[in-house]
């Protein structure tokens, strides 16, 4: 096979094109003396066309448009909708709740910050920390496929590649954290939404048009030509189901977009990038079912290259060009944003909350936390990168881990009785059950496997639950949840515990919601809400802040 | 499936994604018209 090759100069010039526009653009807004709110969360008051496109931008991520495209690879023409609409929804479920966190902590920087003022430091804590793995991961996550892209369509080497990407990431976030962060955002959304316009059909009319169907439908089975394919539900689309709600509430770049911007535009913003990271990433899942019917086989069998491959295959070096930089696009906004997300929960759940909480915390030294934590964090996300872990897994893996805060998480913002105990206990007793049966450390067999489906469907009801709480309130929610429950009870005993990825999440779901309910029914606690307001952002509202841009104000007073 | 359907199928995508790239980059103009004008940073 001829794969098409870029060549170092050419390479050379596109990161720098790239990396170059983003550092202007970032320096366009920096500013001499930062203000360390907005340096996490842009000023609150962000408009809807850089919000949604940040919001699209962060949530496309080089590995999802990889794993779409595998997902219609592997199971056939349905599958990249079963991987891109839940991931989508993942962005819409968590609307609702976001105009509920923004009404009660209209300028918190984060959402353990929000748990501090509504529970206190240990609730604060477990989702600070999982927060800072989970985005600790997909930082390297992106090195790695940015590292692996530039190895693969140029004679760069991967350290190499990798070096480059976490340089020229770092360079145009560190100054001005967030606001740096969402700005270039739109622009690299715009590289990214323009170049599926263009690639999807190039590629799709450069290998044969509609006669790739009939020439290549021998190489599907009736699964993968179905678009009801119970394979792809049930493997790709099933599991995605039970992270909708778990990644949207464990994700801080999430959250953090979800505070920068205005009120007003928070529904806009999120059903525009529901739809536009759906069709995004949809639109190039369709390059696996393409190179399915193509007959294509993977590179080393490994099939995060098909996307890179049938670039190299079909597309010519203009082309390619703009393919190269969609997926660096998608890169560097995710771990910009993940970058960013590291350093406001440094600085607002670490040291703004705790280290600093009984003295008034200093803004200067705040912002310097955050520009060293995004130096730390990408150093360590090149040394893990180079290590080459499988970081795709272990982000699997910290997203089920979320499923067992979703509850407590979303509880808390809305029931007065929820306690630090109730949050605390039930947190870390559905993580004591999720870990042994995720990794099989239980035989689910005989009555172990009776109790583990039973408490599966209630994790099916509490999910259904959830979303239908979200937009229609807590009767709705509450029917919802035990007729999802009840439509799934009759086969789902004796059948979920056969899946134990997806039965470790759904018993995460079940555990914490029971636990949580059960010690918060009887507890005494009262919790004011409006106490959230007052005890959440604003460290940095001493002098304002200088607007002019650096450049332009070098060597004068300000 | 027809071989037309499918193809419909295939290239739908990257059309919505053209018209939210559309809503997006009119959006953005025109907050950043509205700043101008206001004399106010974009963000």
């Amino acid at each position: 096979m001829q794969l098409q090759q870029l060549g170092t100069p050419l390479t050379l010039l596109l990161l720098a094109v790239f990396f170059g526009g983003t550092f202007l653009i970032s320096l366009s807004i920096s500013r001499k003396r930062e203000n360390a709110d907005d340096y996490m969360t842009a000023g609150n008051h962000v408009g809807f066309g850089v919000s949604a496109a940040s919001m699209t931008a962060t949530w496309i991520w080089a590995s999802s448009l990889y794993a779409s495209a595998t997902s219609g690879y592997t199971y056939g023409i349905s599958c990249p909708i079963h991987y891109g609409l839940w991931g989508a929804l993942m962005i819409l479920f968590i609307y609702p709740f976001g105009k509920r966190i923004r009404t009660l902590a209209p300028h918190a920087s984060s959402l353990a910050e929000i748990l501090n003022a509504r529970h206190g430091t240990s609730s604060q804590l477990i989702l600070a920390g999982s927060n800072i793995l989970g985005s600790t991961l997909s930082l390297t996550s992106n090195f790695i496929a940015g590292g692996a892209l530039i190895a693969m369509l140029s004679p760069l080497s991967f350290s190499t590649g990798v070096a480059i990407i976490a340089s020229g990431v770092l360079l145009y976030t560190l100054w001005s954290g967030l606001r740096a962060s969402i700005l270039t955002d739109f622009i690299q959304v715009c590289a990214m939404l323009g170049a599926v316009v263009i690639v999807v059909p190039t590629i799709f009319f450069a290998a044969g048009g509609p006669a790739i169907f009939e020439a290549g439908a021998t190489h599907l089975t009736a699964e993968q030509q179905s678009f009801f394919s119970s394979e792809a539900f049930l493997n790709q689309g099933a599991p995605y189901i039970a992270a909708v709600l778990a990644y949207a509430i464990g994700n801080q770049t999430i959250a953090q977009r979800l505070f920068a911007v205005r009120p007003d535009k928070i529904k806009a913003t999120f059903v525009t990038a529901t739809i536009g990271y759906g069709t995004t990433v949809i639109g190039v899942g369709m390059l696996g079912v393409l190179a399915l019917y193509l007959g294509v086989e993977p590179m080393n069998g490994d099939v995060n290259n098909l996307v890179p491959q049938l670039a190299a295959e079909y597309l010519g070096v203009a082309v390619l060009c703009i393919f190269f930089v969609m997926v660096i696009g998608s890169m560097a906004s995710t771990a910009d944003s993940d970058l960013s997300a590291l350093s406001s929960i440094m600085m607002t759940d670490v040291y703004g909350r705790n280290i600093a909480a009984s003295d008034r915390p200093d803004p200067r030294l705040m912002l310097l936390i955050g520009r060293a934590t995004m130096i730390v964090a990408t150093g360590a996300a090149v040394y893990f990168a180079s290590a080459r872990f499988n970081i795709l897994e272990l982000l699997v893996l910290v997203g089920a881990i979320w499923g067992a805060l979703v509850f407590p998480v979303i509880a808390s913002f809305y029931w007065n009785k929820v306690s630090n105990m109730a949050f605390t206990v039930s947190v870390l007793a559905a993580l004591a059950v999720f870990f042994p049966v995720r990794f099989g450390w239980i035989a689910l067999e005989g009555p172990v496997a009776f109790v583990s489906d039973l408490l599966a469907v209630i994790g099916v009801g509490v999910i259904a639950g959830l979303m239908a709480f979200g937009f229609f309130g807590p009767r709705v929610g509450r029917i919802a949840g035990i007729l999802a429950a009840i439509a799934v009870l009759p086969f789902g005993m004796g059948f979920l515990h056969e899946y134990t990825v997806l039965t470790a999440s759904l018993l995460a779901y079940a555990v914490s919601m029971l636990l949580c309910v059960a010690i918060s029914w009887r507890s005494s606690e009262d919790f004011d809400f409006t106490r959230i307001a007052q005890a959440t952002g604003r460290f940095d509202d001493g002098e304002d802040f200088d607007l002019a841009p650096v450049a332009a104000t070098q060597g004068r007073p300000t | 499936m027809t071989n037309l359907a499918l193809s419909f199928y295939i290239l739908v995508w990257p059309m919505i994604v053209a018209i939210v790239l559309g809503v997006l980059v009119r959006a953005f103009v025109s907050e950043l018209r509205a700043a101008r004008r206001e004399g106010r940073p974009l963000i």
